[in-house]
């Protein structure tokens, strides 16, 4: 009883000092750690922040070096982001309906304000998102960084490039204008020429026989809803394979830092029992590794901030195609798919089969078997390894041949699909 | 203890074909699911026009002549009183191929097909089909698209 008396006397100067805390409560009830300066805090801010507790605490220098990964992987997603938020916005004002959706093309350019500069954005990031994911592929197989234990998150890569493709594929529908309608046109009949289910696939696909009403829709569905979920969910498992495999791959280090594991196996704490195979501390002696924050951070906000300028910038200069709205009858003279399926037209002028579906199957049937077959564990981690001479010569004549498919498509075709010197 | 120990061994065949039987009605579920996913995506009726229509008079089409409908991607071809009707999509990736002095050319890849339709070039892989061609009660010449016919049969009006 006599304790309780002081407390109502004081009760006004409680909510007089509660507020005047309030700010300084609020803050520190949403960011648990002051902006850190200690060792500590910098390791509890990348821990307890959700945004930030992707990343480790600690990463290894090898990771950071601009050289080693020229952030390729972080230009994609940054990308991606630019992609959907322009695509989102770019969804308020279109329709997908074939007596519609060129006028909402043109209204983006008359009526929409900075629509033409939304539509510039979201089409050059996508053509970005392509060579960028393609370039990333390139970038892992050369460093030889698909091998034990990152086979499986290789393999997620590749799942993630053929939906990247399948992303700007039905995307390219949707302005339904000349271009759009010819290369679904010509890409869905590549579809149709898969052994036995590949009527039955291009019927479902288009919903129909020919390019119509209900193509429009199901391209729109899988490029507004259904792909971006898949792509994010893959997204997801790349990311926290690339912690659960060790971190971004190095080279290996020398034997005499290896015998010092920061985690002892013997002891085993709760959950911790569970974390098998590499740790992301095995060999992060505290010589070669530093602190995600502020390091880490601000690599990834470098990349961040020099691809959205340089999207604004190309977005500025460039306009993104429009050609005359949808005419059945009469087909553009050549009639070309996007550049990144040049090369894949320019093999289907020799055979339909061999060149959509033959040689394209058996490319993605490789990427994805390619870490179970070439089990080697030399060269990991640098460019263009000694050790992986035949792999990389391998892999860079595929690429090499494929980028020469794509020039000849795009610059050496005519009418007719002759061959015509752009010279 | 022993009696636990026998009752424990009689129970577990049993848990183990119920944790099978619910197994097999999980996976067959899912089955069940991903084929009616299937069923669902195959429309079972199209919004596009009839593949079978009509045409006109037989007397819209003068001897001799060889017109591209393009709206019904087919050729009419008529010679003397006989009527033909060839596809003008390309059999290579179905762009719409246009009529050409020796006969079909197409636009996107440059297949070649003669007046008959046989491929004369490109990278088509089989000619260009022959649709039905038969005269409706009212006079009118039909083209039914899902009946293809034997090159070079014409139809006598």
């Amino acid at each position: 009883m006599s304790i309780q008396t002081p407390e109502k006397s004081a009760a006004p100067a409680g909510v007089w000092s509660a507020l005047k805390e309030l700010p300084s409560n609020v803050w520190s009830s949403v960011f648990r750690n002051p902006v850190p300066s200690t060792d500590l805090e910098r390791a509890s801010t990348s821990f307890t922040n959700f945004f930030l507790h992707i990343h480790p605490v600690k990463v290894n220098r090898n990771t950071l070096r601009p050289g080693y990964t020229l952030g390729l992987g972080l230009i994609s997603l940054f990308l991606f982001f630019i992609l959907v938020a322009t695509g989102i916005l770019l969804m308020f004002y279109y329709v997908p309906s074939t007596s519609q959706a060129y006028d909402r093309m043109l209204d983006l350019r008359g009526t929409v304000a900075f629509g033409i500069f939304l539509r510039n954005m979201h089409r050059w990031s996508a053509h970005g998102m392509v060579a960028m994911v393609f370039l990333h592929m390139c970038r892992v197989f050369l460093t030889g960084s698909y091998k034990k234990p990152r086979e499986f998150n290789w393999v997620i890569g590749v799942l993630l490039l053929l939906v990247t493709l399948f992303l700007s594929f039905t995307g390219y529908l949707l302005p339904w204008d000349q271009l759009a309608f010819w290369a679904i046109t010509v890409g869905t009949s590549i579809a149709g020429y898969a052994p036995l289910i590949g009527k039955q696939m291009q019927f479902v696909l288009l919903g129909d026989t020919t390019v119509g009403q209900e193509a429009l829709l199901r391209f729109y569905v899988l490029h507004v809803a259904v792909l971006p979920a898949v792509l994010v969910t893959l997204v997801g498992i790349h990311f926290w394979r690339i912690r659960k495999d060790g971190g971004l791959s190095r080279p290996e280090e020398a034997p005499k830092l290896k015998a010092a594991p920061v985690v002892v196996k013997t002891r085993i704490y709760g959950l911790q029992g569970f974390v098998r195979g590499p740790f992301t501390k095995v060999g992060n002696t505290p010589e070669d590794s530093v602190f995600s924050w502020p390091n880490l951070l601000m690599a990834e906000l470098f990349v961040f901030v020099l691809t959205v300028s340089l999207i604004l910038v190309v977005s500025l200069m460039f306009n993104a195609p429009l050609e005359q709205p949808v005419n059945v009858m009469h087909p553009p003279n050549p009639a070309k798919a996007p550049w990144y399926f040049l090369g894949l037209q320019e093999m289907v002028s020799y055979s339909a089969f061999w060149g959509g579906i033959g040689i394209p199957g058996i490319m993605v049937a490789l990427l994805l078997v390619v870490p179970y077959i070439d089990r080697g564990t030399q060269g990991v981690g640098r460019w263009f390894a000694r050790e992986r001479l035949l792999a990389n010569t391998l892999f860079l004549t595929l690429v090499t041949l494929n980028i020469i498919f794509i020039i000849i498509g795009t610059f050496f075709r005519g009418p007719n699909w002759s061959f015509v010197s752009p010279f | 203890m022993a009696v636990a120990g026998k009752k424990e061994d009689n129970n577990l065949p049993r848990r183990r074909m119920l944790a099978w039987l619910s197994s097999v009605g999980l996976f067959g579920s899912a089955v069940l699911a991903a084929v009616s996913d299937l069923v669902f995506f195959k429309p079972r009726v199209t919004y596009s026009p009839s593949a079978r229509f009509s045409i006109g008079k037989p007397d819209d089409f003068p001897p001799g002549t060889r017109i591209s409908r393009d709206v019904d991607r087919v050729c009419i071809v008529r010679e003397g009183n006989r009527v033909a009707a060839i596809s003008t999509t390309c059999t290579h990736l179905g762009c719409i191929v246009s009529i050409a002095d020796t006969g079909f050319s197409c636009p996107c890849h440059g297949s070649r097909y003669d007046q008959d339709g046989t491929v004369t070039g490109g990278p088509a892989p089989k000619p260009l089909p022959w649709f039905k061609v038969t005269l409706a009660p009212n006079g009118e010449i039909e083209v039914d698209k899902n009946t293809t016919i034997e090159p070079g049969t014409y139809f006598t009006v």
